[in-house]
C-alpha cells in the first residue's frame, strides 16, 4: 500500500516537475501555447464522477493555465447531448469519451471526429486503436457480478452468469441500463452472444431494480439496498471495496465483457489545441498508471502495473463485442432491454 | 386607443413568443412526416404497448394521487379551519412547508427512508421486530402514489380551507339549533357546502400528478414502469423520437384543457358559498377529548411530509454512508466539499438558478404587474382576452411545453437551445399564471375609487400610479416575485429537456446526480434549494403581512 | 310555554364587557325585544340565550331547567329553541321543503308523512304554499326571510329566538313584515326573544321592550312605558324623538332652567337638585300668539327652522328670554313660518323627570 502510494506521488511529481522546471520528466508539448491560448477544454466523459474529477485536478496542476470543464454523464446521454447541440449548431464539446465503443464508429462516419494520435499510443494493443486514427481506448474494465458480504456468505454468492437467473435472488438484484451506460450495453450485446436473448428475459422474472448508470450497480449493492448486482463496472466495485464497503466481485468463467471506453477530438473542437494537450496528457503513463491503481481501471498501456488483488486481464476470460455490431445493433438492444425489463 | 394598441401588441408578442409559437410547432410537429401531414405519429405512439402502459400508469397514478390528496388535505382543512385542535398554527406552517417541498427532493428523500433493503425505515424495522421483508417499499406504485399525494394535498387543503372560511357559520349554528350535534351539522350542512371545493381541490391534485416528472424518474423507473411524462423524456434519448414526443404530448394538453375547465365551472358554482343577508361570526366547534388524538394525527400526516424526509435529506447531507446509522464516525463534511468545491457543475448551476430565478422573476413580475392592472382597471378593450391568455400556460403540462420549445427553438430564426434563453423562456411560461393570480388579488383589493379621488384632485395618471396604487400594490407584487421565484428554483420537468452541459440548473443537477447515486451530494444541495425556498417564503410572509395559503387561492 | 330567566349575565370580549350583569325576565308566551344602539350586547345576550356562548357569571333559566352557566351550558341542538338569523341562514343545497322539514328530522316521533303534512301546513301558514321544491337561491328576499321563519315555527320550539331579522329588507317590505310577525306571534304563543335596534320595529311588534346599554338594561316595559315614561336620558333620547332640558329643582313640583320655570306633574322633586325633564316634540302644543296666552309652562317663541314631513311639521323654536331651543311636531296646519313668533305650551304631565341613570 505504501510502496504503490510512494510510487504514485512520484508520478505525479514527476509530471509537475517537468513542467515548473524546464522539462526534465517530458519534452513540452508542442501544442502548449496555443493551448493556453484557448484557456479551457471541455471534456464530456462517462468516466466516473470522482474519477474524472480527479484526471481533470491532474491534468489542471500540470497546466495551470488551462482548465478542464468536466461534464459527466451516461455514455447514451453523451451521444443525445452531442447530437442535440450539432442539431442546434452549438460547438460546446472538445474531447468526448463513452464507454460505447460504437458510437464512435457513428461519430466517425458523420465526420464528427478529427484525426489525432496521442503520443506513445501506438504500443498499445490492437483492440484500443481504431485503425484510422480517429479514437484511442483511453481505459478499460469489465462487466462483472458484485454481491453484499454483509448479506451473502461467499460460498452463496452467484459465481456465473447462469446462477443469476435463480429464482432465489428473486427481488434482490439490480441492473445497470444500456440505455444511458455504454459499458452495460456491452455488456448486454456480449451476453446476447453467450446465451441469447432468453437470457435476459429468464433474468427479468427475478424482478431486478433498474438504475442507471454503470457504477451505481456496485454502490447499489454495497449499501445493501440489494444484494446482488448482474452488471456494471468492474472499477467502481473495486473503488468501493478498498474504501472498505461490503462488496466483493466475482468474476465469471464463462467470461466477463470488456468494455473499451474510446477518446476522441471533435472535428468541430472550439479549443483544438488543448484538446490535444489533454489527450495526450490522459495517455501518459503516469496518468494512466493514476487509473490503474486509485480507479481500479485496466488501460491498455504497456508499461502500468496493476494492483495484485486484481486480476489481469490476461488471467480473465475476455468477451469482446465489435464497435460496428454495437452501434448497428443499439436500438435493438435498448429496445429489448426496455421490453423485458419494464422501463 | 393608441394605449390599448401598445398594450395589445406588446402582450400579444410575449404570448406568442411564449405559448403559441412552441405549442404551434409541436402540433405541426406531431402530424408531419416526410412526405406532408401525417397521423402515422399518433399511430405509433398509441399503438406501442410500452406507451400504451405508460398512459394507464398516469392515469392510475392521477386518480389515486387525486383521492389520497382529499383524504389527507380535507380533514386537515376542516380541523384547522373549524375546531379548536391545538396548535393550528404550526399545522398551517407545515401544509404551507409542504407545499413549497419540491417533490422530488421529497422523492428522494423517500428513497433513502423506505427503499426495501437499506431505508432507514425498514431497517428499523427489521432490527426490532427481525422480519425479513421489509415494512415499505418505495420503489412501487402505492409507494408513488404515496409519495407524490404528501406534495400535492396542500391545493386541496387551500380549496377546502377557503371555502370553509366563506360559508357564513350561522348556517351551521341554523342547524344546530334544531336539533343536530355535531356530526350531523358536517354531514349534512358543511360537507355538501364543500363538495365543489373537494371536487375542485381533488382536479388539481390531478392535474399536477400529471405533469410530475421527477418523482415517476426516481420511483417508477427503478420498478419499471413508466408514466408519460418520463416516456416523454426517454423519447428524446438518442436517436430522439421528437415527432412521437410531440404526438405524445398533445392528448396530455387536451387531459389537462378538459380538467380545468371542469374545475372553472365547480368554482363558478359560487351560490353554494352563502346565499342572502349577511355573513355571521366562526363558531369553532369544541373536539373535547379528541383535541389531542387530533392533533397528533396531524402532525403524523406533517412527519411523512417534512419531519422525516427533511431529517432524512439532513442525515444524507452529514453522513459518510446515509444508510449507515449515525455515529461519529459517520459524521462528515466531505459531501460539502465535495458539493461546493469538486464537483465542478455545482456552483455553475447555483449560479445559472439564481440568474435564471431573479431575471424570471423580476421581468415575471413586472409583466404580470402590468397586465393585471390593465385588466383589472379595464383599460383596454377586451381585457378579458388578455387575462385568459396569461392564464393560458397552466393547461400546458410542463415537459409538454419544453418539447413545444426544444422544436421551436433548435431551428433558425431563433436558436435559443444551448442557452439559458431557453430556459428562462420555459420558465417565464410556466409561472406566469401563479404571479398573475397573486397580482390580480393584489390589484382587486385595491378599489379603483382611491385612485379616482386622486384624479379628481388634479393628479395625473402617472402620479397617481406612483404615490397612490404603487405603495398599496407593493406588498402584492413583492409577493408576486417571490411566487416566480420560488417556482424557478424548483423547475425540474421543463429543464430536464432543455439544459445542456453548460446550461446546468440546481435541479439538473440534483437529478443527475441521483442517475450517479451520489446521495450525500443530493442531501447537500436539497438542502441547499430548500433553504433558499424558505428563505423566500418568509419574504413573502413578511411583505404580506400574513398566512401565504390564505392568500394564494 | 315556560319563561325565560337571565340572572347576572356576564361576557367579555378582551378588555370589553359585553354583556354586563345583565338580568332580565321573560313572561311566558311574552315577545319581548332586546332594543338597544350597536355595540350595547344584545346579539350577544340573544348568542348567550341560544347556548352558542358561555356566560362568564350568571345563569340562564328556561322554565324550571338552568340551561346556561358559568359552569355548564347545554348545547344548542338540545335547548329546544328556534333562531331565525340575520343572513337568514338557509341551507343552498337544499329545497325549501327540505330547510323546513330540517328540524322534525331531530324530533322522535315523528314519522315521515307526518312530517311532511306539517312541513305544507306551515309553509301555507306563512303564504309559500307551492314553493317546497324551490331552492333559496330561486327566492325573493322577503320569500326566503318566510321560509327562515317556517323552518323555526315547524318544530314548535319553546323558545323563539330572532336575531334583527328584518334587517336586509327594504322599507316597505319590513313594514309589512312587522305585522305579520306579530301576527304569527299571537297566533302560535311561543315566548320570543327579539333582537332589534330599530324602535319602530320594537315597538310595533313587542309586548314589552328591553333597552340595552352598554350591556345592561337600562329599563325593560310596555313601549307606552318605555315612551311617557323614561327613566333615563338615555332610554328617553333611544325612544322617539325627545326634548331633555337641564335644569334645577325649585320646589317638588317646579324646575328652573335659567329664567324659565316649569311646572312638573305629579311633583315630587327634591328641591335644590339637578333635575333633566324630558318632553316630547307632539305634546308640546303651538299656537299664534294670542294677547293674554298666559298660564304655567307658557312661552313665547321664533320659529327657527321648520321642515314639512307630510303629516306632521318638525319645527325648531327658540324660546323667547332663554337659550332653549324646543323642538316641536305639530299638525300641517296652522302652518308657521320661519321667524314667525308663536305661543308654546307643555302640559306639566308631560314634562317627565329623568333619573340619574344616564
Amino acid at each position: 500500500m505504501t510502496k504503490r502510494f510512494t510510487v504514485h506521488a512520484a508520478a505525479v511529481v514527476a509530471i509537475l516537475m517537468g513542467l515548473v522546471g524546464d522539462g526534465h520528466a517530458q519534452p513540452p508539448s508542442k501544442h502548449l501555447d496555443g493551448a493556453r491560448k484557448e484557456g479551457k477544454v471541455v471534456w464530456y466523459t462517462s468516466l466516473v464522477l470522482p474519477s474524472a474529477e480527479r484526471v481533470a485536478k491532474l491534468f489542471e496542476t500540470a497546466y495551470p493555465d488551462v482548465k478542464v470543464e468536466v461534464h459527466r454523464t451516461g455514455s447514451q446521454r453523451i451521444l443525445q447531448r452531442v447530437m442535440q447541440e450539432m442539431q442546434a449548431n452549438i460547438k460546446n464539446v472538445d474531447v468526448i469519451h463513452t464507454s460505447d465503443a460504437g458510437h464512435y464508429v457513428f461519430l466517425k462516419e458523420k465526420k464528427l471526429l478529427a484525426k489525432y494520435t496521442p503520443a506513445g499510443v501506438e504500443a498499445f494493443p490492437a483492440g484500443f486503436k481504431d485503425k484510422d486514427g480517429y479514437y484511442y481506448g483511453l481505459r478499460a474494465t469489465v462487466n462483472a457480478i458484485t454481491y453484499n458480504t454483509k448479506a451473502v456468505p461467499a460460498a452463496e454468492a452467484p459465481k456465473t452468469w447462469k446462477d443469476l437467473l435463480d429464482p432465489r435472488w428473486k427481488g434482490k438484484m439490480v441492473t445497470a441500463h444500456p440505455g444511458y451506460s455504454g459499458v452495460i450495453a456491452t455488456h448486454v450485446l456480449a451476453l446476447v452472444h453467450l446465451h441469447g436473448w432468453d437470457y435476459f428475459k429468464a433474468l427479468a422474472q427475478n424482478k431486478l431494480m433498474i438504475v442507471q448508470s454503470a457504477n451505481d450497480p456496485a454502490t447499489t449493492v454495497s449499501s445493501g439496498e440489494r444484494v446482488v448486482a448482474v452488471n456494471g463496472g468492474d472499477y467502481s466495485a473495486y473503488q468501493l471495496k478498498k474504501k472498505g464497503n461490503p462488496i466483493e466481485i466475482v468474476y465469471p468463467k464463462e467470461g466477463v465483457p470488456l468494455v473499451v471506453s474510446p477518446t476522441a477530438i471533435t472535428a468541430f473542437a472550439p479549443h483544438p489545441n488543448a484538446a490535444r494537450l489533454f489527450t495526450d496528457f490522459t495517455f501518459t503513463r503516469e496518468v494512466q498508471q493514476v487509473m490503474a491503481d486509485s480507479e481500479g481501471l485496466y488501460t491498455g498501456h504497456p508499461e502500468v502495473t496493476y494492483p495484485a488483488d486484481k486480476p489481469k486481464l490476461s488471467e480473465l476470460k475476455l468477451l469482446t463485442v465489435s464497435p460496428e455490431e454495437l452501434e448497428k445493433r443499439n436500438e435493438e438492444i435498448k429496445k429489448r432491454f426496455v421490453e423485458f425489463f419494464g422501463a | 386607443m393608441d394605449r390599448s394598441i401598445a398594450v395589445w401588441v406588446g402582450a400579444a408578442v410575449a404570448l406568442v413568443v411564449l405559448i403559441a409559437l412552441p405549442l404551434g410547432w409541436l402540433g405541426w410537429l406531431s402530424v408531419s412526416g416526410e412526405h406532408g401531414t401525417t397521423l402515422a405519429h399518433y399511430r405509433d405512439a398509441f399503438t406501442d404497448p410500452a406507451l400504451q402502459k405508460a398512459l394507464w400508469n398516469t392515469v392510475v397514478l392521477a386518480f389515486w394521487v387525486g383521492l389520497v390528496s382529499v383524504a389527507i388535505g380535507a380533514p386537515l382543512a376542516w380541523l384547522t379551519a373549524r375546531t379548536d385542535v391545538p396548535a393550528r398554527g404550526l399545522i398551517r406552517g407545515l401544509v404551507l412547508a409542504s407545499f413549497v417541498t419540491p417533490p422530488f427532493l421529497g422523492a428522494f428523500a423517500w428513497v433513502m427512508l423506505a427503499g426495501p433493503n437499506a431505508g432507514i425505515l425498514n431497517t428499523l424495522w427489521r432490527s426490532v421486530t427481525g422480519a425479513d421483508a421489509p415494512l415499505l417499499n418505495i420503489f412501487t406504485m402505492p409507494g408513488l402514489v404515496f409519495v407524490v399525494s404528501i406534495y400535492t394535498f396542500p391545493y386541496v387543503y387551500i380549496m377546502v380551507a377557503n371555502t370553509l372560511a366563506l360559508i357564513a357559520s350561522d348556517l351551521e349554528e341554523a342547524a344546530a339549533i334544531l336539533g343536530a350535534g355535531r356530526l350531523a351539522v358536517a354531514r349534512t350542512v358543511t360537507l355538501p357546502m364543500v363538495l365543489p371545493a373537494l371536487a375542485s381541490g381533488f382536479i388539481l391534485a390531478v392535474l399536477q400528478a400529471l405533469a410530475l416528472f421527477g418523482s415517476p424518474a426516481i420511483l417508477a423507473l427503478p420498478a419499471g414502469f413508466h408514466t408519460v411524462t418520463t416516456q416523454i423524456w426517454s423519447l428524446f434519448q438518442f436517436p430522439p423520437k421528437v415527432e412521437q414526443a410531440a404526438a405524445f404530448s398533445v392528448p396530455l394538453l387536451v387531459a389537462t384543457a378538459l380538467l380545468l375547465d371542469i374545475q372553472k365551472r365547480l368554482l363558478g358554482r359560487r351560490g353554494y358559498a352563502a346565499v342572502g343577508g349577511k355573513g355571521g361570526q366562526r363558531r369553532i366547534i369544541a373536539l373535547g377529548r379528541w383535541r389531542w388524538p387530533a392533533l397528533a394525527a396531524c402532525l403524523v400526516v406533517m412527519s411523512g411530509a417534512i419531519f422525516l424526509p427533511y431529517g432524512v435529506l439532513a442525515k444524507g447531507a452529514f453522513s459518510r454512508a446515509w444508510a449507515q446509522p449515525l455515529s461519529r464516525d459517520n459524521l462528515t463534511l466531505a459531501n460539502f466539499a465535495f458539493t461546493f468545491f469538486e464537483y465542478g457543475s455545482t456552483r455553475a448551476a447555483i449560479v445559472n438558478t439564481l440568474e435564471l430565478a431573479v431575471l424570471t422573476a423580476c421581468i415575471g413580475a413586472a409583466m404580470v404587474a402590468l397586465l393585471s392592472y390593465v385588466t383589472n382597471r379595464r383599460l383596454v378593450v377586451g381585457h378579458q382576452l388578455v387575462a385568459f391568455l396569461v392564464l393560458a400556460p397552466v393547461v400546458v403540462p410542463g415537459v409538454v411545453l419544453a418539447v413545444g420549445l426544444f422544436i421551436a427553438y433548435t431551428r433558425p430564426p431563433f436558436v435559443l437551445y444551448g442557452t439559458l434563453w431557453i430556459l428562462f423562456l420555459a420558465y417565464l411560461t410556466k409561472e406566469m399564471p401563479v404571479g398573475y393570480a397573486q397580482a390580480d388579488a393584489t390589484f382587486r383589493a385595491i378599489p379603483a375609487d382611491l385612485e379616482d379621488a386622486g384624479r379628481v384632485l388634479g393628479a395625473g395618471r402617472l402620479r397617481i400610479l406612483k404615490e397612490i396604487t404603487a405603495p398599496l400594490a407593493k406588498s402584492g407584487i413583492i409577493a408576486a416575485w417571490c411566487f416566480i421565484f420560488i417556482g424557478v428554483i424548483r423547475e425540474l420537468s421543463a429543464s430536464i429537456l432543455l439544459f445542456t452541459p453548460s446550461t446546468k440548473v440546481m435541479s439538473v443537477v440534483i437529478f443527475d446526480l441521483k442517475e450517479e447515486g451520489q446521495f450525500g451530494a443530493i442531501s447537500v444541495l436539497g438542502l441547499v434549494m430548500l433553504g433558499l425556498t424558505f428563505a423566500t417564503v418568509a419574504l413573502v410572509q413578511a411583505a404580506l403581512g400574513r398566512d401565504v395559503l390564505g392568500a394564494r387561492r | 310555554m315556560p319563561g325565560v330567566i337571565l340572572k347576572g349575565l356576564s361576557k367579555r370580549y378582551g378588555d370589553v364587557g359585553a354583556v354586563n350583569d345583565l338580568s332580565l325576565e321573560m313572561k311566558p308566551g311574552e315577545l319581548l325585544a332586546l332594543l338597544g344602539p350597536s355595540g350595547c350586547g344584545k346579539t350577544t345576550t340573544l348568542r348567550l340565550v341560544a347556548g352558542f356562548l358561555t356566560p362568564e357569571a350568571g345563569e340562564i333559566w328556561v322554565g324550571d331547567r338552568c340551561l346556561s352557566s358559568a359552569t355548564a351550558v347545554v348545547p344548542p341542538e338540545r335547548r329546544r329553541m328556534a333562531m331565525i338569523f340575520q343572513s337568514y341562514a338557509l341551507w343552498p343545497h337544499m329545497t325549501v321543503a327540505q330547510n323546513v322539514a330540517y328540524g322534525l328530522r331531530f324530533k322522535p316521533g315523528i314519522a315521515r308523512s307526518d312530517r311532511d303534512a306539517r312541513v305544507r301546513e306551515m309553509l301555507r301558514v306563512v303564504q309559500l304554499a307551492g314553493y317546497e321544491h324551490r331552492y333559496p337561491g330561486e327566492l325573493s328576499g322577503g320569500q326566503q326571510q318566510r321560509v327562515a321563519v317556517a323552518r323555526a315555527l315547524v318544530v314548535e320550539p319553546e323558545i323563539l329566538l330572532l336575531d334583527e331579522p328584518l334587517s336586509n329588507l327594504d322599507a316597505n317590505l319590513r313594514e309589512e313584515m312587522r305585522f305579520e310577525i306579530r301576527r304569527l306571534h299571537e297566533t302560535f304563543g311561543i315566548t320570543t326573544l327579539y333582537v332589534t335596534h330599530d324602535q319602530s320595529e320594537a315597538m310595533v311588534i313587542s309586548d314589552r321592550i328591553a333597552v340595552l346599554q352598554a350591556g345592561r338594561v337600562a329599563q325593560v316595559g310596555t313601549a307606552d312605558d318605555l315612551y311617557h315614561r323614561p327613566r333615563t336620558r338615555f332610554v328617553a333620547e333611544f325612544i322617539g324623538r325627545t326634548n331633555v332640558v337641564d335644569g334645577v329643582a325649585t320646589s317638588f313640583d317646579a324646575v328652573a332652567h335659567g329664567a324659565l320655570r316649569l311646572h312638573v306633574a305629579p311633583g315630587g322633586l327634591q328641591p335644590g337638585t339637578r333635575v333633566a325633564l324630558s318632553i316630547r316634540p307632539h305634546q308640546v302644543q303651538l299656537s299664534a300668539p294670542v294677547e293674554g296666552a298666559e298660564g304655567a309652562n307658557t312661552f313665547r317663541g321664533t320659529v327657527r327652522r321648520a321642515a314639512f314631513l307630510g303629516d306632521t311639521i318638525d319645527y325648531e323654536i327658540a324660546i323667547a328670554g332663554s337659550d332653549l331651543v324646543l323642538r316641536a311636531a305639530a299638525a300641517p296646519t296652522p302652518r308657521f313660518e320661519v321667524g314667525a313668533a308663536v305661543v308654546l305650551r307643555v302640559a306639566p304631565g308631560v314634562c317627565v323627570p329623568l333619573g340619574d341613570g344616564d
